[in-house]
């Protein structure tokens, strides 16, 4: 248990960061014993084609309010065979899923009467892994963001839309499809696809060292 | 330790106590980590709830189900019903109010009477709040009674995870675990018809006159 006190930021600061990482816990045995496991995101056959960091909101209708789902990175994830388009948001640090739903034709996306940065949609969202018919509203650190996601949201429903004269047609590519996804699946479990996500843990780390980073101005501005 | 009317799971799950004064923030934090939001009102616990609460990591999911306390009973004490064969605990107080600090030691003690040699956090929570009654610097309690100390904002998330990786990696002896993307299942497809998609349209446009929560806050890229 060495205490190294971080001598180095010898000023008044309240909140400084008392060696976050430091174990001053007791010795405890163990309770369980874990072995690795192979880890899937699940989105090992499609291409982000947007990723934005933002905070997500759904509405409690029965208090009429706005209320906070999560803080992290929003993607709109495109499969690299069916072309299928689904928008999934997952929180920073516990990278739990908030949000994970397809883009439909039926779907508008709208601003905020009172905020430019964020903008709202109705979806049958997949989150818990059942649908639930859920209104979301998100907001972005900036109007461009906001911009930028909701041409790129809309554009994609309208890329969704079926040509009325192959409809059969595209139905039985869409079976077709289901089976290949199936099979892909499996692959994956076998570890295929790795780099995808190493990208995405290297880009989970930068946002926590941003985070941290963020903390200590924060930190240094109520010090003064 | 679930419920009796709980069900149970086939990964590893372990039942954490939560314990602190009344207004620390418990309650507020499990929420937080169950459905995302941000709840400002106060309205004390009463009794014990208990939330299954989830977490993906590279060595498989695990569980916590989370013994979240009512603070204000600490003139009576918890009964020992609360504390008994939990495996992990995290002890809170408000850096905003010097006395919940002080009741930590009660918490400790009382928690460990029932519960001996399991991993503890001390939570020191709320250090979003610009004007700190305790300061980082007065916190010694954990390094006298070996726990793990962090400081945590339920409202800006700061080092929220923080108490559920260390407690999960005490538990299993590997301090290398860590927590990693879920797996973003497959939406299944729905078809939406004109009648539903005017009704959405509809409920849109009442929501999108609604301010949203935390407007001001621009603490996030």
């Amino acid at each position: 248990m060495a205490s190294k006190q971080p001598d180095h930021e010898h000023r008044e600061d309240e909140d400084a960061p008392a060696a976050e990482d430091e174990d001053t816990g007791a010795q405890v045995v163990p309770i369980v014993k874990l072995e690795e496991v192979a880890v899937s995101t699940g989105e090992e056959n499609e291409d982000p084609i947007l990723d934005l960091k933002s905070k997500l909101y759904r509405f409690d209708k029965d208090g009429s309010q706005w209320k906070e789902r999560g803080a992290g990175t929003v993607k709109l994830l495109k499969h690299k065979e069916t072309g299928k388009v689904r928008l999934v948001m997952r929180q920073s640090k516990t990278l739990k899923i908030c949000a994970n739903h397809l883009v439909l034709p039926s779907m508008t996306v709208q601003e905020h009467a009172g905020n430019d940065k964020s903008c709202l949609w109705h979806a049958s969202d997949f989150a818990d892994g059942e649908l639930k018919d859920e209104l979301f509203c998100i907001r972005f650190a900036s109007v461009e963001h906001c911009k930028t996601f909701m041409e790129m949201f809309q554009e994609v429903a309208e890329s969704q839309k079926p040509k009325e004269e192959n409809k059969d047609a595209s139905a039985a590519a869409g079976l077709l499809e289901k089976l290949s996804v199936e099979e892909k699946k499996t692959e994956d479990k076998a570890g295929e696809e790795k780099p995808a996500a190493a990208k995405e843990e290297n880009e989970t780390k930068k946002d926590e060292e941003k985070a941290d980073t963020e903390k200590k101005d924060g930190e240094s501005d109520s010090s003064t | 330790m679930a419920l009796p009317n709980q069900q149970t799971v086939d990964y590893p799950s372990f039942k954490l106590v939560i314990v602190g004064d009344g207004g620390t923030g418990k309650t507020t934090f499990v929420k937080r980590h169950l459905t995302g939001e941000f709840e400002k009102k106060y309205e004390p616990t009463i009794g014990v709830e208990v939330h299954p609460l989830d977490f993906f990591t590279n060595c498989g999911k695990i569980r916590f189900y989370c013994w979240d306390t009512a603070g204000q009973e600490k003139f009576g004490g918890l009964r020992d019903g609360y504390y008994i064969h939990g495996q992990c605990a995290i002890i809170m107080f408000d850096v905003t109010a010097r006395l919940t600090y002080k009741n930590v030691p009660t918490w400790h003690r009382d928690l460990c009477r029932v519960c001996e040699n399991i991993p503890i956090v001390l939570c020191g929570n709320k250090v979003d709040v610009k004007n700190r009654q305790v300061k980082a610097k007065q916190v010694t309690f954990h390094r006298k009674k070996n726990l793990q100390y962090y400081e945590i904002s339920a409202k800006s998330n700061y080092n929220f995870e923080k108490p559920f990786l260390y407690l999960a990696r005490k538990l299993a002896g590997d301090a290398n675990l860590h927590f990693v993307e879920s797996p973003a299942l497959a939406p299944p497809e729905v078809h939406i018809d004109l009648a539903a998609q005017q009704q959405h349209e509809a409920e849109l446009a009442a929501a999108a006159s609604q301010p949203l929560p935390d407007d001001d806050d621009d603490a996030f890229e």
